[in-house]
């Protein structure tokens, strides 16, 4: 019959060889199949309709140490009995128990049960046999002697005399008694016509091998079919991490638009990430408790003097831009201090102060730092998607449309600008986006052109429009995550689990 | 950011019309606020830091306004005549040199009105006092005290006086040392030998700038007559806190009067609630926001963000500036003001026609392509933070603590330090996954820090990459194979593979990666104690190499970037 493998076949013939109903145990010593080689079987042809499964739970009886002794050596009354039969019915007790070889151990079971059996009697040291002839077997030993034959026996097939004799065994603590499934199989209608169809038993190879290929054994062989929706061991992809994809994607959009990718340090002075964007030096967003300040090394170098002054000057008075500037006296050492940069836009303003020339379109997706307690929706370290468009003729109507596109690429659809504000950019505007999950809208970026205090000391003279936002935010709505610490958890099982397309 | 909650009821009756939780989330977005929370009769909304005049019910209401055309053009604001003075001491000028004030008539404060009257202290205290370093405000009832008042300083023990909210006399001494106000503010004025006080003519007091408030000049419901001040070491700070303090007290029904504050030197009115005029040039603004706004429809929109405008010279407007808009600093800031006006929601998206050529960085293409490789030899990418502590760094890792970029101030002792390499985040990475099924195979391509006096930074950048397998039978020849697979398809020539030593790794299964005479890497069999100290049970292999070398010109080895 098609479609049966080797083991299934060979459970069949056994199970036709035993008479079409055969337990389990037969079939695996008929067939030579171990007992779970069997059992798998079974279950094919079962769900096959070729045999049928009948499953009872049996109390079974097997000897313990003690009854296998007295199966092969006879029960120590019946030893003593002979003994004395020999000695002529008669002798002293250390005799007798010389003669049937019977230590003192047992000597008192064997002894007590003559006295039970009333086959002899004991006066003082003298025992004396009520018998002159050996009497027949009784049902104790009859089942003690069927047990050894079978090793273990099913309680319910024993006769009435037989059961009484299992508790006389029980009593006598000779026997181990114990719940066992019983399974039993049977040919069906269906399985006797398969069979006797008759089965080959080809030789049935499970892996193809070299040698099998090159010397064209493979033709006379069987090759097992496998039950090809079977579970196997997992393996698990080299992959790049689900954030970095993100990362990428983000990149290939700029790119796709046409931006050029900068990168610069993770440690900035506080000159970059904020003085040159004509944040106040007494700006909150400055305090230690927003900002990381290094404790080593703490102070870095200011650009050229120039420079600095016309910045220094723009905080001050507003220097020649027409601004009424910050009104306060600028000190240099704060602008010296180390940070760990709070937002790419300290790589931006450095480039816009390198390069003047329109038109510009640069970009950065890369790390910033806050100082925050790390919980579900706050990470002290995390990336940031900045870019910024310079020629003579942008709008801010052109950033709307910049960023609409740049979102839209992302797979994100509704999304609105709202008017926000900046210390750097005027107008200021924040890019938002409805979550159709959270059923609300979520902040993407803020965005502006950049102030004329900001680009007055860089010496660029055409508008900036620039924007910078969260990755990881984005990333979370990518991935379906509430929890932001996931994304740097390295949890392997999440990694391996986590798709490459969502 | 700051935030106010806005109770539809009470907002509607500043608006002068019925508004609803739907109006507010409709239309909020569009002047500046982030909703915070939507409840059934209220909105909680964040506002920007420079709008600090949203602290108040009169400020949101009169922005909402002007927004829906309910009541647009600028506020008109009235101060009285001065009836009162209040005198400078010249000892003030060595603690917190400047007090301004106002007075408030024929006020009428409800419960509800009280309350905020103290949250609009707070935010002004935190949005322009710098939490009260650069200004701080005293409220107090006017009728309690009796003018004109003095601005002076005391010895720490010479007065005694009830703060706000107790019912015990202390000296300033014991305010500063006993009172939650006083320890949470005693560095402003713990620099001189004497204190500032605001007294009376009878020497009571009114307050302890920038501390707190005497108990007896309590604000409450009955309340009918106030005396403002305000004080700070910056003449600009406290001319704006109480701009916007005042605006909102005659918003509120107040009608304001001028104080005469006598300084030694001079004499001021305040508060000065004249508007402040800043021209705007046509052109500029629609230059910005790429629209074409004719005179008068860039008026309209002015006056729809509560400005006044008029036309001094052919594309040329003269913008008057409310008392209470202390933002506005530059012509730009009125552009804002047109767009915002003019409405956000009604600029349509365009695509500059800006045409460039992008490319990626050098250090982008290096790691990918690194990543490239790593992946198809079945390693699985990690990403730490760059941010880790000495005992993961140096102490599990056998090494000697060197001289990392330290953090002056971590928010945890998990994250106090910059990392100089990787590997130790991806044996942290391994111990955290011991439930995980094995082989396990990482790696990691990221930055590390390091200090380099040579930049202007006194740190530098470095991109790295690191890789780890761990598994009951790892070893060197794995790791090895690996890492010569990455260097000849990097295409990199000129590299060799040399035996050394590192406390990391196993001696006699420790080996450089050298390139050219450059040492870039190591590899080897991660030291059991590391293990142990990590508590990673399978033996494992790793390697790191510093791809900068690779960034940096003349040191390359192949032509990968």
């Amino acid at each position: 019959m098609a479609g049966l493998r080797l083991h299934e076949r060979k459970t069949l013939m056994a199970l036709q060889g035993l008479g079409g109903k055969a337990s389990v145990e037969d079939i695996a010593e008929k067939s030579g199949l171990a007992h779970a080689a069997v059992m798998r079987a079974t279950l094919t042809l079962s769900t096959r309709n070729l045999v049928r499964v009948h499953e009872r739970k049996w109390n079974v009886v097997t000897l313990n140490e003690e009854g296998g002794s007295y199966a092969q050596h006879g029960l120590p009354e019946r030893r003593l009995l002979r003994a004395l039969l020999g000695l002529g019915g008669e002798a002293d007790v250390d005799e007798a128990a010389r003669e049937a070889g019977l230590d003192a151990g047992l000597m008192p079971i064997a002894l007590g049960w003559l006295k039970r059996k009333n086959w002899g009697v004991i006066k003082g040291e003298k025992c004396t046999l009520n018998v002159n002839t050996e009497p027949p077997l009784g049902d104790d030993e009859k089942l003690l002697a069927k047990i050894f034959e079978g090793r273990s026996i099913i309680v319910d097939d024993l006769s009435r005399e037989l059961k009484e004799a299992l508790n006389i065994l029980k009593k006598r603590k000779l026997v181990d008694l114990e719940e066992k499934t019983y399974r039993e199989l049977e040919l069906t209608e269906e399985g006797w016509k398969t069979v006797k169809k008759g089965l080959e038993i080809l030789e049935e190879v499970t892996q193809l091998t070299p040698e099998l290929i090159i010397s064209g054994r493979w033709k006379s062989v069987k090759l097992t079919r496998f039950d090809v929706a079977a579970p196997g061991p997992a393996v698990y992809p080299g992959k790049v991490h689900p954030l970095q994809q993100i990362i990428k994607r983000a990149r290939e959009i700029f790119l796709e638009m046409g931006f050029t990718e900068i990168r610069g340090p993770l440690v900035e002075t506080a000159f970059w990430n904020f003085d040159a964007l004509f944040q106040p030096q007494d700006h909150p967003a400055r305090e230690m408790m927003d900002t990381f300040y290094l404790a080593n090394p703490q102070a870095g170098r200011l650009p050229s003097k120039r420079f600095v002054e016309a910045v220094a000057k723009t905080h001050e008075d507003g220097w020649v831009t027409g601004s009424k500037g910050w009104r306060y006296k600028w000190n240099p050492e704060e602008a010296k201090r180390l940070v760990l940069r709070t937002h790419t836009t300290a790589e931006t303003i450095k480039y816009l102060a390198a390069h003047k020339k329109p038109p510009i379109k640069v970009f950065s997706v890369d790390r910033v730092y806050r100082n925050e307690q790390v919980t579900y929706k706050h990470l002290a370290e995390f990336h940031q998607i900045e870019g910024i468009v310079v020629d003579k003729r942008v709008t801010l109507r052109d950033l709307m449309g910049t960023l609409k596109t740049f979102y839209t690429k992302f797979g994100l659809e509704k999304i609105e600008f709202w008017p926000s504000y900046f210390p750097y950019t005027e107008p200021s505007a924040q890019a938002v986006a409805y979550h159709p999950r959270l059923k609300r809208w979520i902040e993407l970026c803020g965005m502006g052109i950049f102030r004329p205090e900001v680009l007055a000391p860089v010496r660029v003279k055409c508008p900036v429009l620039a924007w910078g936002g969260g990755l990881e935010r984005l990333a979370m709505i990518e991935l379906g995550l509430d929890d932001i610490r996931l994304l740097y958890a390295n949890n392997l099982g999440w990694l391996r689990r986590t798709p490459l397309c969502q | 950011m700051p935030v106010i909650t806005l109770k539809v009821g009470r907002f509607s009756r500043f608006v002068g019309k019925p508004v609803t939780v739907s109006d507010l989330t409709k239309w909020l977005p569009w002047i500046g606020f982030d909703l915070e929370e939507v409840g059934e009769d209220y909105v909680k909304a964040e506002y920007n830091p420079n709008r600090i005049d949203f602290c108040s019910y009169a400020g949101v209401a009169r922005a909402l306004k002007g927004f829906l055309e309910l009541e647009t053009g600028m506020p008109k604001y009235h101060a009285e005549e001065p009836r009162i003075t209040l005198n400078i001491d010249k000892a003030v000028a060595t603690v917190r040199p400047y007090m301004l004030a106002a007075v408030v008539r024929d006020i009428k404060l409800d419960e509800d009105a009280v309350v905020e009257l103290m949250d609009m202290q707070e935010d002004l205290h935190w949005g322009v006092g710098r939490d009260r370093k650069k200004a701080s405000i005293g409220i107090h009832n006017l009728d309690a005290v009796e003018p004109p008042f003095t601005y002076t300083t005391v010895e720490p023990t010479s007065v005694k006086f009830v703060p706000l909210g107790k019912t015990e006399e202390m000296t300033p001494k014991e305010i500063l040392e006993k009172h939650e106000k006083g320890v949470a503010y005693r560095h402003l004025v713990d620099l001189a030998p004497v204190y500032p006080l605001l007294i009376d003519r009878c020497g009571r007091v009114l307050s302890m700038p920038p501390i707190i408030n005497g108990e007896l000049t309590r604000v409450d419901t009955k309340t009918r007559n106030l005396f403002l001040d305000v004080t700070g070491p910056n003449l600009e700070a406290v001319e704006k806190s109480l701009k916007v303090l005042a605006t909102a007290l005659a918003d509120m029904g107040g009608k304001i009067e001028k104080v005469n504050v006598h300084y030694p030197d001079r004499t001021l009115f305040s508060p000065v609630l004249e508007p402040e005029k800043m021209r705007l040039r046509l052109n500029y603004a629609n230059k910005m926001l790429g629209l074409k706004l004719s005179e008068v429809e860039s008026i309209k929109c002015l006056q729809k963000c509560r400005l006044d405008a008029e036309v001094v010279e052919k594309g040329v407007l003269e913008v008057s500036i409310p008392p209470y808009r202390i933002d506005i600093m530059h012509e730009i800031d009125l552009v804002e003001e047109v767009a915002v006006g003019y409405g956000y929601y009604r600029l349509e998206p365009t695509m500059p026609a800006t045409l460039t050529v992008g490319e990626k960085h050098p250090a982008s293409k290096l790691a990918d392509a690194v990543r490239q490789i790593m992946t198809g030899l079945g390693f699985l990418e990690v990403m730490n933070f760059t941010l880790t502590n000495e005992r993961t760094h140096y102490e599990l890792m056998r090494l000697k603590p060197k001289n990392p970029v330290r953090l002056a101030n971590p928010v945890s002792a998990e994250y106090t330090i910059m990392r100089e390499m990787l590997l130790p985040g991806l044996l942290k990475n391994l111990a955290e996954n011991r439930h995980e099924s094995y082989p396990q195979k990482l790696f990691e391509v990221s930055d590390v820090a390091k200090i380099n006096r040579r930049r202007e930074t006194m740190c530098e950048r470095r991109l790295h990459l690191a890789s780890v397998t761990s598994h009951s039978t790892a070893n060197y020849t794995e790791i090895k194979s690996v890492c010569e697979a990455l260097l000849v398809n990097m295409g990199l020539a000129n590299w060799q593979v040399e035996a050394t030593r590192h406390p990391n790794f196993l001696e006699g299964r420790t080996a450089a990666i050298r390139l050219g005479k450059r040492k870039i890497g190591i590899l080897g069999e991660v030291h059991p104690q590391v293990l142990n100290n990590f508590e990673i049970e399978n033996p494992t292999a790793a390697f790191e190499i510093d791809l900068e070398w690779l960034l940096t010109k003349n040191s390359r080895g192949g032509n990968l970037s």
